[in-house]
């Protein structure tokens, strides 16, 4: 019963979601909304990844960015010093990213709760310190400029318009994707590591590997997004892959929703939104300003604003229908 | 009958200076239940720990159907076939009632990311035996009705039925018991009984520790007496009421 209602629920989600994604574009073809959404479109695939990590397997990562940067700078070094064909690039970045998470990840995840906070934080600084300071490979603070553009046969994603849909055709599937983990074996697996360690290996779930496992996943779509990022900017350099970009995550993942994997969408769009027309204005002060958000959503909204606002409908319907009963 | 599941030889297990289980060695008959009990502090819950794997064993050895477990972790006991319940239940609150017993399914099912990524055909049909199977362990300790609630907002004597269910979905051959009777009225007592019965009937071996003497002795083929970490006795029920050390270790001298 309950599952159906919840199927239904995604339906309408993803309905609206196409219907919404087709026309925006259309409406402001020209306008700064089409970079905005691309935008949207490649944070929430980080966000997705930081989903499944901390909001269904309990696991806290601050250090995203270092896998979306790392996803950006291999296929920025490949396509531009070694003439990679840019989906090759894309691939190799997916899977040397992936290697490298699931290579750090047995150490890192011996650690718990804070500790582990403070290990990836670690990691997102010092892979912030190499973007930076490997200048031969990265270019230094001035990066690498002159990335090729995706494209399909002789059709290139050239202009925003076209690489809007590039982008949330790669959302799309990463969300698709971590929604059919979730609602599988492997998703209960996550789902009982972050419930009881102790009784998810007492039925045989092999807890260290799922962590590790779940943590390589975040990696890859941090990584898919940072390419995609390269081939849309044109160029890396170091300031978008910095603790503040890991910060963000936590907040768009949070203010989506932890335990959501569409919420993302909302979690991205509405910190995306906030930072570029309002928080701007704060400076040097943003960080602060993330940091409030993040405390009032989790005392106010603790399962995120996409559940609360879906609970907010669900409650308005029924007195709706009960005051209906009642006339 | 068929010989013991589990054996322990000279299993000890130290808490730096503390010496939690001594140099124990038990023989669980398959197809019996076997009660554990002693006084607080006795072990049992350590012994427990030891074959499960959640502690390595100090020294000493475990075997389980004949098979040495050593250092094993705790996940792949499971999948051998040991499976248990928890004082402190440690049901998975983030779930419906229904989805705590398929997680308990997971030794016995094998898709992983991928099927689960693409819901490949072999997700499917896993998933639907996982459903089925889960129903029916739900069926069986009779919360049925229950399926889709939250975990977490059931009373405490069905929270504690439907960790047994989550236990027995791994489908065990050792199903251990750490205190099912505890915060239960006397109705439900009966009900944990009559369970315990049926689970035997299932052809699984179980051990339980239980203080509940009346649930103990209505049940319990086999009684193994810890003390401060020592195995003091072991016999029939009656045998082990009438042990004038485990009188005096622990029902008390009014017993007699």
């Amino acid at each position: 019963m309950l599952s159906r209602v919840r199927g239904k629920w995604s339906y309408l989600a993803i309905a609206a979601l196409l219907l919404f994604l087709v026309i925006i574009p259309f409406k402001w073809f020209l306008g700064q909304y089409t970079v905005i959404l691309i935008f949207i479109g490649i944070h929430t695939m980080v966000t997705v990844g930081l989903c499944l990590l901390m909001g269904y397997t309990g696991q806290i990562s601050l250090g995203q960015a270092a896998f979306y940067g790392l996803g950006a700078y291999f296929s920025a070094v490949l396509t531009k010093t070694h003439g990679f064909n840019p989906w090759l690039a894309m691939l190799v970045a997916a899977l040397a990213t992936g290697g490298f998470a699931y290579a750090i990840g047995f150490p890192i995840f011996r650690l718990r709760g804070n500790y582990l906070a403070l290990a990836t934080l670690g990691l997102g600084i010092i892979m912030a310190v190499l973007f930076r300071e490997l200048d031969q490979f990265t270019g230094g603070p001035t990066g690498i400029t002159g990335i090729p553009y995706l494209s399909i046969g002789g059709f290139t994603f050239d202009s925003p318009f076209r690489r809007y849909f590039l982008v949330w055709f790669f959302c799309l599937a990463v969300l698709l994707v971590s929604q059919n983990i979730v609602r599988s074996r492997t998703g209960r697996a996550l789902r009982a590591v972050h419930g009881s360690e102790s009784a998810a290996e007492s039925v045989g779930i092999n807890v260290a590997q799922f962590k590790v496992k779940v943590f390589v996943l975040s990696a890859v779509y941090a990584s898919l997004a940072g390419s995609l990022y390269a081939h849309h900017i044109t160029y890396v350099n170091p300031s978008p892959f910095g603790f503040l970009f890991s910060v963000m995550v936590v907040v768009m993942a949070v203010v989506g929703g932890l335990a959501s994997v569409w919420g993302a969408i909302f979690g991205a769009a509405t910190v995306r939104i906030l930072s570029d027309e309002i928080l701007l204005r704060f400076g040097e002060w943003d960080v602060i300003v993330y940091g409030l958000i993040l405390v009032l959503v989790m005392v106010f909204m603790p399962r995120g604003l996409f559940v609360a606002l879906k609970e907010a409908y669900e409650r308005w319907r029924l007195t709706h229908r009960q005051r209906g009963a009642e006339a | 009958m068929s010989g013991p599941i589990l054996e322990t030889r000279g299993v000890t297990k130290a808490f730096g200076g503390l010496v939690a289980v001594d140099n124990v060695d038990v023989g669980i008959e398959a197809g019996r239940v076997t009660a554990v009990i002693g006084p607080n502090g006795a072990g049992k819950t350590t012994l427990f720990n030891l074959i499960t794997g959640v502690y390595p064993v100090s020294s000493g050895e475990i075997r389980f159907d004949g098979v040495p477990l050593d250092n094993m972790p705790p996940h792949k006991r499971a999948a051998l076939g040991i499976a248990r319940t928890f004082q402190n239940v440690l049901l998975f609150g983030n779930m419906t009632v229904l989805e705590n017993v398929m997680s308990g399914q997971h030794p016995r099912s094998r898709y992983g990311f991928l099927e689960a990524a693409l819901r490949l055909p072999k997700s499917r049909r896993e998933e639907e035996t996982i459903t089925l199977n889960a129903i029916k362990y739900l069926n069986l300790v009779g919360l049925g009705l229950y399926a889709q609630r939250d975990a977490l907002s059931l009373p405490l004597g069905q929270q504690k039925l439907l960790a047994i269910a989550r236990a027995l979905a791994t489908e065990p051959k050792l199903l251990l018991l750490d205190e099912p009777g505890a915060g239960l009225n006397r109705l439900e007592k009966q009900e944990l009984g009559d369970l315990i019965r049926r689970i035997r009937e299932m052809g699984i071996t179980t051990v339980l520790v239980e203080h509940d003497m009346d649930l103990v002795m209505g049940i319990a083929e086999w009684v193994i007496v810890l003390d401060s970490g020592r195995k003091i006795a072991e016999g029939t029920a009656s045998q082990v009421q009438r042990d004038k050390r485990v009188i005096a270790a622990y029902l008390g001298e009014e017993v007699e």
